[in-house]
């Protein structure tokens, strides 16, 4: 039997999980790392390179590469056009009114295509993995995928089809924040209400949801599918230009824009556990470099009004939900802008008490994933997700005004129903115009679909009475159907989705997607090389730049280590880019040789730390 | 208790083709999930009795033990037929809850259940309704306040000048709904009353056509307020 998956498909990570023995696991790489960075990257043979290798070659071949493809889901050439300025490659080519095509190498891709490419590499792993454990029939082909609670229909759709691509039967598209409280309610058998705070790379959820009997129940949600870390690298990307601008170095190459943006990334991390840091770029094709001090206090003012934005939202989805912030029991955080400490702190404020991050931020909502995945197919009755659709979905009637059909936080699946006629006698067709949102006037809403209504009876106007139904299913995902009431005529519905593909476009994707080359097997064992040889850098740069680490040296390391370290680095950052494995492994081996002793002292301290703050708590 | 059912309303299981009671979801023959065909009303769906004061505990539970017995995510391996048939039945139990959950939205559809027509605020919002004759003076009242704000604001008059006046005139509106809310808590415990003590049907009759009328006037009150509202913001 085939085995199933939970995947998280984020802005800035993609990750897979599977249920062994009845609990959640992500699946990691030989380095032990679980996330595949949502890069993917076009070599000139036209091999698709997706991941950790794919975010090296953003650095050397920005053009070649596409980063944040969730942003563009769902969306049209004429959505994007604000933030295409935003990202290095070619957004929003092609028609303006219909799906926004954007440019890898020389060719082009739709959200959908370019999104199926990290889908199949997540596919890839597990399939490895489950190779690897010795199972007999080790292929994936059925996943449950999740979504920002708060995507509306075209963008669900459009990560369905995506899967489809991939080739992928998608078992169902669950809401992020509802995956994380299923993967929180596992080891915990607790009632009450949870408010899901979910920030990511590029998008933010809020999620309102009770708790009892092992029913998860979203009360509400709401959201922003458009803010996340990404507006807070952009943010600060462009403090730096202008700096660098200022001091006369007026260089935007897309080659420097990603350095600086590497810089600002690594900073905005180093803050969440330190109050200050340097923003540290080589810039590419200058021999220069940019050095610039930050504290805490100064990046939280210049983040601060992206955070507050995400305060709005919460306030609508308790109001929606009939609760007061403090009714709220508990506060979950998701995603890996979670954690940034102003996050925590207003968050905390919000609600009145301690969020809480027992799990990863960045690992959970696959582990959700995973454990939904399992119920659909085993059938497994100790929990069940009752999740709800984000935004109202309406039709247009007279004068462009939107009139609302299912309102939005109604449970899915949902129904609802509509009488059409006539208005010219023997009239045998009648448009129809779907659209989700809140807004009174249609042109404010997200247009979804035109419906022609065809063979109505040939009749008096206004005489033919038309009930066109409207089904969200568990997906949120809508259809549609219609019969005439008085012959009993069932209708046939020609769909054009405003911005989606139709079955034939996605078909043809999936025929079209095995022409590109994916690496091969040599290709493949250098990649993982570089990998394992990138953690062990970071890991390594990160200790070199630790305050305490001036004193380690100064009092714990032998004489000489810090240079062997020093030199080791060196080397290894020296072949990393070569094509010789062999090098880069030896190279990998030195470093981690050399660093073994200041791991441990690291690793010892950080324990001596979480056992005194435990013992100043107990106090 | 429910005098009306005088017909046995039952279902046909399409995969046995046995019979079943109405409100029943599955075959009592084969144990498999009946298609929504012929079932009663939200209120018997989720086995609570046709009445305006409900036990929210009561809703919650009985939804959340339906939705456990055939939620679509426990029919994933099933054949196409029970597939469709979980899908139907728990798309109608989730509409039902959220009519009966709120108290407003349980009235409009009582009121549709025993024949007293639409009374859907999405519906009537865009159509130009009436003046219930319970809101003549009011509605009077306010028009003219509401054509004296426009000429001061035409004229220059400071923001916080007119906006002042139109909270004042939004003041006997508010009243009058918080009033509606009261009458439409009495009215509603009259029918509950009439529903146990088995009233005859006039009476029943004359208890809805009040509720109908309070809830007509209802609409029109928040279109007003909305009204108010809109010229706030402006």
């Amino acid at each position: 039997m085939s085995r199933v998956v939970g995947i998280d498909l984020g802005t800035t990570n993609s990750l897979v999980a599977f249920v062994k023995d009845g609990a959640p696991v992500v699946i990691r790489d030989k380095s032990g790392d679980a996330l595949v960075p949502s890069v993917v990257s076009i070599g000139e043979d036209r091999t698709i390179y997706v991941g950790r290798e794919a975010q090296r070659l953003l650095l050397t071949h920005p053009t070649r590469s596409v980063y944040s493809v969730k942003r563009f889901m769902g969306r049209s050439a004429d959505d994007v056009k604000g933030e295409a300025r935003m990202f290095p490659f070619r957004v929003g080519t092609g028609a303006s009114d219909t799906v926004v095509r954007i440019g890898l190498g020389e060719q082009e891709f739709t959200p959908p295509e370019i999104s199926a490419f990290i889908l199949r590499e997540l596919k890839r792993r597990a399939e490895e993995f489950f190779g690897a454990q010795g199972e007999i029939d080790p292929d994936v082909d059925r996943a449950v995928i999740t979504v920002p609670a708060y995507f509306n229909d075209a963008q669900r759709t459009a990560t369905r089809d995506a899967g489809r691509i991939a080739g992928l039967e998608v078992l169902r598209i669950i809401n992020e924040p509802t995956a994380a409280s299923l993967a929180y309610g596992l080891d915990k058998r607790h009632t009450g209400l949870i408010a899901v705070y979910d920030l990511g790379g590029g998008t933010f959820d809020i999620s309102i949801l009770r708790v009892e009997d092992g029913v998860f129940q979203v009360l509400a949600t709401n959201g922003d599918t458009h803010l996340g870390g990404d507006d807070i690298d952009y943010l600060m990307t462009e403090r730096v230009l202008a700096d660098l601008k200022a001091s006369g170095m007026d260089t935007a190459s897309p080659e420097a824009v990603q350095a600086i943006r590497k810089a600002v990334i690594q900073a905005k991390w180093d803050l969440s556990d330190r109050e200050d840091t340097d923003i540290v770029a080589e810039i590419p094709g200058t021999g220069r470099s940019y050095k610039q001090h930050i504290t805490r206090a100064e990046f939280e003012q210049i983040i601060r009004p992206l955070v507050d934005r995400t305060l709005g939202p919460c306030r609508q989805a308790l109001e929606d939900a009939g609760l007061a912030p403090s009714q709220v029991d508990e506060i979950v955080l998701v995603g890996g802008s979670t954690r940034i400490p102003l996050v925590r702190r207003l968050v905390g404020e919000l609600f009145g008490k301690t969020p809480h991050s027992e799990l990863n931020p960045d690992e959970v909502v696959a582990l959700g994933a995973a454990v939904q995945a399992d119920i659909l197919v085993t059938g497994n009755r100790e929990m069940l997700l009752l999740d709800v659709t984000p935004l109202s979905l309406g039709i247009e009637t007279m004068g462009g005004v939107t009139s609302k059909i299912i309102m939005r936080n109604s449970t899915i699946p949902a129904t609802g129903g509509e009488m059409f006629t006539t208005g010219v006698d023997n009239q045998t067709a009648v448009d129809i115009h779907v659209v989700q949102g809140e807004r009174e006037l249609v042109a404010d809403n997200r247009s979804l679909a035109r419906f022609k209504l065809r063979g109505i009876p040939p009749m008096p106007a206004g005489l033919p009475r038309v009930q066109v139904k409207f089904q969200i299913d568990a997906n949120g995902i809508l259809s549609v159907t219609a019969a005439e009431l008085r012959t009993g005529i069932e209708q046939a519905i020609e769909v054009k989705p405003s911005y989606g593909l139709t079955d034939e476009q996605v078909e043809q994707m999936l025929v079209d997607s095995f022409e590109h080359a994916e690496a091969d097997f040599a290709a493949r064992l250098l990649i993982e090389a570089r990998n394992e040889a990138e953690s062990v850098i970071t890991a390594t740069e990160k200790s070199l730049r630790t305050p305490e680490f001036a004193e380690i040296a100064a009092t714990e390391l032998a004489a000489g280590e810090q240079k062997r370290i020093e030199q080791a680095l060196a080397g290894l950052k020296h072949v990393m880019t070569s094509p010789n494995r062999e090098a880069i492994q030896q190279w990998t081996h030195a470093l981690n040789d050399a660093t073994r002793h200041l791991a441990e002292i690291m690793m010892n301290r950080s324990v001596q730390a979480a056992l005194s703050g435990k013992s100043v708590d107990q106090v | 208790m429910t005098p009306e059912v005088t017909t046995p309303i039952v279902q046909i299981c399409r995969t046995c083709g046995g019979g079943a009671p109405v409100d029943v979801h599955f075959c009592p023959q084969c144990t498999k999930i009946l298609t929504l065909g012929r079932q009663g009303d939200y209120f018997s769906f989720l086995g609570l009795p046709r009445k305006l004061r409900i036990d929210a505990a009561e809703l919650e539970r009985n939804f959340r033990a339906l939705s456990r017995q055939f939620h679509p995510d426990y029919f994933y391996n099933a054949p196409p037929a029970e597939r469709r048939a979980s899908l139907e039945r728990t798309s109608y139990l989730n509409d039902a809850y959220r009519t009966l959950k709120q108290p407003i939205s349980r009235i409009a559809y009582l009121l549709e259940r025993e024949g007293m027509g639409t009374v859907s605020a999405e519906r009537e919002a865009g159509a130009a309704a009436q003046v219930p004759p319970a809101l003549l003076e009011e509605v009077f009242a306010l028009n003219e306040e509401l054509d004296e704000v426009r000429s001061l604001r035409a004229a220059g008059t400071p923001d916080a000048e007119w906006k002042a006046r139109l909270e004042r005139a939004r003041t006997p509106i508010d009243t009058k709904r918080d009033e509606h809310e009261r009458q439409l808590e009495q009215l509603s415990d009259r029918w509950d009353a009439a529903v146990d003590g088995n009233a005859a049907a006039q009476e029943r009759r004359k208890i809805l056509e009040s509720l109908r009328d309070r809830m007509l006037e209802r609409n029109y009150i928040n279109n007003l307020l909305a009204g108010i509202e809109r010229e706030l913001s402006t």
